[in-house]
Parts: structure tokens; sequence; C-alpha cells
């Protein structure tokens, strides 16, 4: 056990180690996850309990995680901050021996435990210790060290995470291509976990200079540092200001570091560039602009093709549907119907839909919607694809958010994008594909949408129930609603406090199941 | 969004957001991202924490819920429910109280029960025709009464800010089988011997099928000048039906067939229908 971690590689999370007697007696202890435990697990920030330094000269890294008593820890780290203190004081020889041993003790008290003893550290002053241990010219045993220590300290609350800005000038002047790449790395890390603090701190780390070095360390072509840099980008332009996205595509290399990345990388690098790639679709024009000139598209979809791992697709997938979302004008210059690549979207959209996981069932209907906002040759291009029968199979049985996303999509299908010609402005319809789709049993699953007690849905499902009303040939779309329960759904809303949708659903009541409805027959 | 508030439009009447297909687009932040980045993460850490599929889930659920926070969206009730999902148990147990005579369904039994005395009890209407204020306010706690339907619908626009077109009384139209009844009645040809009982058949079953039909057609009424009169329309419709159904009985019980509307000579009955007996129960001294 004691050599795995050695002659693993240096990112991979330590599986044995970390967690086998903490967490049975966690399980022991608490049925229920505790909230600061699942703060923990969904915060955009990591704790880093293996060093960059690959070749670890440290035989007590590998050691089992430390389950000591919270207070018992504490107490070690008091000391351990204490060490510090007077091996920073002290000069002359042998003193930065004295340093990088007593960082290391400390590095190790807050690497070993679920949650280390962060607070103990502060309180005891640790800060301005590792700020001075960061100093230019120090040996890089102790630049890593105290990199490392601070990482950690910012990888928990908020207030432990904002007790690094006095760090946070020397921990950007350390990712200049000077330093040695695990010392960047570490700081690098560092700056990620800041960043993935909130806004504010995001504005302090890019007034202070962080993008361009970051953004350089994701040029080469492989390597666990790329893979942190992309990954601290990732957290660092995620805004909500568009300001850093659009600097960071900007940045000489970049864009094509991420094809090259998209293109060749392994799993675990593409998945963090893919993350970045979502951030600069989402909030920047003129990267969206940029990547889909570019071959980012064949890309993503080459991925989404050949991926099995979650971890990849997610924002694979993603960043696909924030480029289609984001510019109809390019997009729709590229995803020409009949293009190659527009098939082939389609497909792995297909496929995602097929997934045994919800956010991409739930992203890939999303995509599908958009592509469906289209003209009339992308609608056709979607119904005579493999999506349909999916599409109506998930509308019946799979969770909410799912099923709104699939309303979206079929019904796009039914509406044409022509303008109504007619002076009353009500939209044109695709006749074929609402008498297909209704005949293929989707209507149920709309005026379910109607009953929810989302307002979206409900919207939804009622304007889905104008068009059926109004467009289903011989007069059909009355019965058909009735017989569905349609009726029962909108008197609902007579006691529904939202005015709009008791409009609408009075409105519908009102013209299609007046005082003439049924005489005819 | 994919929906736009239109300007006035012909045909449906105002302000129908028809359905648009529109691109949709999603800032990092929003919502909708939610459970994608924190799969994310959880996908990062749960080897080196070494969570269990269970804490997965719970944390999945939990951040689903917080973000959720449903509410139900009936007026007055503000419940607050965990999830979408309740919401249906949540409607059916507590919002459907439903009238046993007309089969009307309300939100809540306060309404139920002002709607049962204003359109099925002719002690309340007695009332009315004498002057008495007897409309109560729908809205809990007000305590207003007014002296006709309309005033009452007035004061709940002035008031209390209902929208001009909330009806608490729905007229419904008659079913498709009703109505074909009500054709067939003006023509009426019927076998002798199965006559009565399939008159007693039909009263019952109209009764029925108007119950049904109001069940699933509350309507809005279109004029508001009919209110006072058309709120005892149905009622008067259902009792009108249900008179001459009986009334029918009893003429073919005690007189020639020649005088029953519509129907062939009868034989003389052999039996007493038991809607008869139970009826002339109460009036025989």
């Amino acid at each position: 056990m004691a050599d795995d971690n050695m002659a693993s590689h240096r990112r991979d999370p330590i599986k044995s180690s970390v967690g086998n007697v903490a967490g049975q007696r966690r399980r022991q202890n608490a049925i229920t996850v505790g909230k600061e435990r699942r703060e923990s697990l969904v915060r955009a920030k990591r704790l880093c309990r293996v060093g960059t330094n690959g070749d670890s000269v440290d035989p007590l890294d590998s050691e089992m995680m430390i389950d000591e008593e919270q207070s018992i820890l504490e107490a070690q780290t008091s000391t351990a901050v204490d060490e510090l203190n007077s091996a920073v004081a002290h000069q002359g020889k042998g003193a930065w021996q004295k340093r990088v041993s007593a960082l290391r003790e400390l590095r190790r008290l807050l690497s070993r435990s679920e949650f280390p003893p962060v607070d103990a550290a502060l309180k005891a002053g640790a800060i301005p210790l590792l700020v001075q241990c960061l100093s230019f010219g120090s040996p890089d045993e102790q630049l890593l060290e105290a990199a490392w220590c601070l990482t950690n300290i910012a990888a928990g609350k908020p207030e432990e995470t904002k007790a690094l800005l006095p760090a946070l000038p020397l921990l950007i002047a350390h990712l200049g291509e000077k330093s040695s790449s695990p010392v960047a790395e570490q700081c690098a890390w560092a700056i990620g976990n800041v960043a993935g603090e909130g806004e504010e701190l995001r504005n302090i780390l890019l007034s202070q200079g962080s993008l361009p070095p970051l953004a350089r360390m994701m040029l080469p072509d492989k390597g666990s540092t790329v893979k942190t840099a992309a990954w601290a980008l990732s957290n660092l332009i995620k805004g909500p200001n568009p300001k850093a996205a659009n600097e960071l595509i900007r940045v000489e290399g970049v864009l094509d570091a991420i094809i090259r990345h998209l293109r060749k990388a392994d799993d675990e690098l593409a998945t963090e560039v893919a993350w970045v790639v979502v951030y600069l679709s989402a909030l920047s024009n003129i990267a969206t602009s940029m990547l889909v000139k570019s071959d980012v598209l064949q890309l993503l979809v080459e991925r989404l093709a050949t991926s099995n791992s979650l971890q990849l697709l997610i924002p694979v997938l993603r960043g696909l549907g924030n480029l289609i979302a984001g510019d109809s004008q390019t997009t729709h210059a590229v995803i020409v119907p009949g293009n190659e690549i527009t098939g082939n979207i389609i497909d792995v959209l297909v496929k995602c839909l097929k997934s045994e996981h919800r956010v991409l069932k739930k992203e890939a209907a999303w995509v599908l919607s958009n592509i469906a906002a289209g003209s009339i040759e992308h609608k056709q291009l979607i119904y005579s694809s493999e999506a349909v029968p999916l599409l109506i199979r998930l509308l019946s049985t799979a969770p909410f958010d799912i099923r709104k996303e699939v309303a979206y999509v079929l019904g796009n299908l039914c509406v044409s994008p022509i303008a109504p010609t007619e002076g009353d402005g009500k939209p044109t319809l695709i006749l074929e594909h609402l008498v297909s789709l209704v005949g293929r049993g989707c209507l149920p699953g709309f005026i379910d949408l109607v009953s929810s007690a989302d307002t979206e849905a409900a919207r939804l499902g009622l304007q889905f129930m104008e068009l059926v009303l109004r467009g289903m040939p011989n007069g059909e779309g009355p019965k058909l609603v009735e017989k569905e329960n349609g009726i029962e759904a909108m008197e609902r809303f007579q006691f529904h406090e939202n005015e709009d949708l008791r409009n609408m659903a009075n409105s519908l009541v009102d013209k299609y199941f007046g005082e003439d409805y049924g005489l005819d027959d | 969004m994919a929906m736009d508030l239109e300007a006035p439009q012909l045909g449906l009447g105002l302000g129908f957001p028809y359905w648009k297909p529109l691109r949709r687009r999603f800032t990092p932040e929003s919502p909708f991202f939610a459970s994608g980045n924190i799969e994310r993460e959880l996908l990062v850490k749960q080897l080196a924490l070494d969570l269990t599929e269970d804490e997965k889930r719970q944390i999945r659920n939990f951040v689903d819920e917080e973000g959720r926070g449903v509410f139900c969206p009936i007026v007055g009730c503000g419940a607050r429910l965990t999830c979408l999902e309740d919401f249906e148990d949540h409607y059916n147990a507590r919002h459907t109280a439903s009238c046993s005579v007309c089969s009307r369904v309300y939100p809540t039994s306060r309404l139920l029960s002002i709607h049962v005395s204003e359109a099925h009890s002719s002690f309340f209407q007695a009332k009315v025709a004498r002057g008495d204020p007897m409309y109560e306010c729908l809205v809990e706690g007000c305590g207003l009464k007014l002296k006709t339907y309309k005033s009452r619908q007035q004061h709940l626009v002035d008031k209390h800010k209902f929208p001009t077109s909330f009806e608490f009384f729905k007229k419904a139209p008659p079913s498709k089988k009703q109505r074909q009844k009500n054709q067939r009645k003006q023509s009426f040809v019927k076998k002798s011997d199965a006559s009565d009982m399939e008159v007693e058949n039909e009263a019952i079953e109209d009764l029925d099928a108007s119950r049904k039909q109001k069940k699933k057609n509350q309507r809005k009424q279109a004029n508001l000048k009919k209110a006072d009169a058309s709120s005892m329309e149905v009622e008067n419709e259902t009792m009108n039906s249900l008179v001459s159904a009986v009334s029918k009985l009893i003429t073919s019980d005690s007189s020639p067939s020649s005088i029953s509307f519509g129907r062939r000579p009868t034989r003389g009955l052999t039996f007493v229908p038991r809607t008869v007996q139970r009826e002339k129960k109460p009036d025989s001294t």
C-alpha cells in the first residue's frame, strides 16, 4: 500500500489512503450527509492531497490518512505554526531546512483529513508566515510547501479562502515562466481555489494580472500543470462578468491550444479544457464566434461520439449547447441541414438522450430544442431522426426537468418559423409534425405539464394545447383534449394565483369548449 | 423564453401567448446548469472521499429541492411542497372539495359550502328573494355580504382586485348525451313494456349525465348580465328534467296512456317503480 501512490500518476486522487477509516466512522455516526460535508462537496474548490511534485521524496507522504480527533489535530496545527514561526525567524546555517521541515509538518496536517484544521492554522497566524515563505529567491521546496499549505487553507469556507488575500500577488508572481513547473502548478491550484470562491475574489485576481500567466500555462501539450491551469482558468473566467472570458480568448495561442487539447488530450485534460470552452461560449460572444469558425464544433461532436466518461461528456455537451445557443448567424452557417456535421450533431445528441445520466438527457434535449427552433429543414431533420420516438417516451417517463426540455423540442417541431401571413398573428403550424406527434401519444405528457405547479411548464402545456385545439384537422382537437382530461386540467386554473395562466386556460376553454361544443355531432 | 405576450388578438381575445420557437440561452450561473455543476464536483471528489451512491443521491436531491422550493399555486393556499412530484397528491388531498349535488369542484371547503348554499338551497333563494344580503365575499376574512351575485362580483373586482373575467358560478353546457336526449324527447317513441323502467332510467341517467357534464365542463360564462338568472338556470334544468321524468311516472301510474306525452299506449302497470314509491311516501298522509 505504501508504494501505491508513489508509482501512480501525480494527479490520481488517493484511493485507499483517504477516507476508509474516517468514512466508516462517519457512516456509523450519521445516516444523512451533514450540511458541512455537503457544502464542501459541491464547492468549486479542490483540496490538494498529493503534491504536484511527481516523485515525492517524502516517505511520509504515502501514509494512511490522519484520523485523529479534531481537537488533537487543532492542537498539533497550532504547534506546527509556532514551529514555523521560529523557523522563519531563524537565520543562518540550516535555516531553510528548518523552514521546509516546519512547512512540511503543517502541510501534512492540512492535507490528510476530510476537514483540515484550517481555522486553527489561521488563528495561530499562519498566513503572514506563509507569505514570507513565498518571497523571491526562496528554494523551490519551500515555495512548493508554502503554496501547498495556502491551497488547502483556501479549499474550505469562504472566510478561510478570503484570508489568502495578502498572498495573492506572490502566488501570481510565481506563475511566471521562470518558476519551476511544480511550483507554478501549486500556485495555480491555490489561485484556482481562490477564484472558485466568488465574483469578488475573481475580480481581485483579474485586476492583479493573474489571467495571462495562467493562460500561458495551458499552452504546452501535456502535463499535470496544463490540467491544473485549465481548471483554475475555468474558475477564473466563470463571470458573471464576461470580461475575463473575452480577455482569455484573445491571449495568443489559447484558441490553438484549446483545439489541440480537444483533439489529442487524455480524458482528464480534455475535461478541464472543455469546461473552459463552456464558460467561454456562455459568456463571450467573441469567443463563441471564434470557436464556431474553428474546428471546435467538430471536435466536441467527436468527443461526444467516442467517449463514455460522464465527467468529460457533461462539459463537452454543454459547450456544444452553448455554441449552438449563442449565435444563430454563425452556427446556422455551420449547422446547415445536409452538411455532415449537422447529421453528426443529431446523432450524438440522440446518444446522450439514450444515456442513463439525467444531466446528459436534460441538456441534450435543450440543445435539440434550440436546433428545432431553427429552419423548417432543421425541424424535418430532427423529426425524421431517431430522436422523436425517444423524446415521446421520455415525455411520459422521465423526471420532470427532462420532460420540460423534451416538451420544448416537440413543440418547436410543430411550429413554423415563417412569419404568419394572417392578420391575427397566430404562428403557422407544421401540420404533418403535429398530427404525427399527437398520433404517437404526446398529448397526455403535455397535459401533465399543464397540471404541474411549475409556471413555465404549465404555460408550455397550455401553449401546446392551443396548437392541438386549433391545428388538428377535422375539428379533432377538442375531442382529443377532452379524452385526455385536458378540460379538467384547464379548469384547475380558475383558482390559480397566476393571472396569465388563468386567462390562458379560460380563453381556451371559452373558445373551444363553449356552448357550441359538440353540437355539430 | 419561448413565449411572449402578444398584442391584442382576434379570436382568442387579448394576449394569448402563442407557442413561439425560440432559441434559449442560459448564463453559467443559471439554475438550469446547477445539476450538471454539482455532478462535476461530485465526480471529482467521490474517489478521494469514498462517497457512496446513497450520499451522492442525497446531495443531488438536496440541491435540486433547495433550488425549487415549490409553493402550491392555488389561491390562498401557499403550502410549501418539497418537490414538484408531491404537488399532484397535495392537490388531490386539499383542493378537490366536490359538490355532492352537481359535482363541481372547489379548492377549499369554504368555497364549496358557499357554492352549495347559493346553487342548491331553496332556503338561500328564499332569503335572497326577501332582500337579505346573502352573497358572501369569497375572500376569507372580509365578511361582507351582498344582495346579488352581480354585486358580489363587483365587490371582488373593486375591493379585492379580482379579474373582471373571474366567474364563481360557471354555467355548464349540457353534455352530448344530454343534448341528444333533449332532441329525442321532442319526438318520443318507445316500446311499451319497457317504457316505465326506461323513463325511470332515463330520469336517473339525465341527472347523472348533467352531473358528469358539470364535472367535466365548467366553463366561463360570456355574459355577466345573465348572472343572476343563469345561476339558477342549470339547477332549474336539472330540476326540470327530474320533475318531468317523475311526473311521467306518476302520470303513467294512474292515467290512460293517451294522455302521456308521446308514448305508445300502455296496458297498465304491473309494478310501481321504486322512485315513485319513495317520492310518494312523504306525500301520503
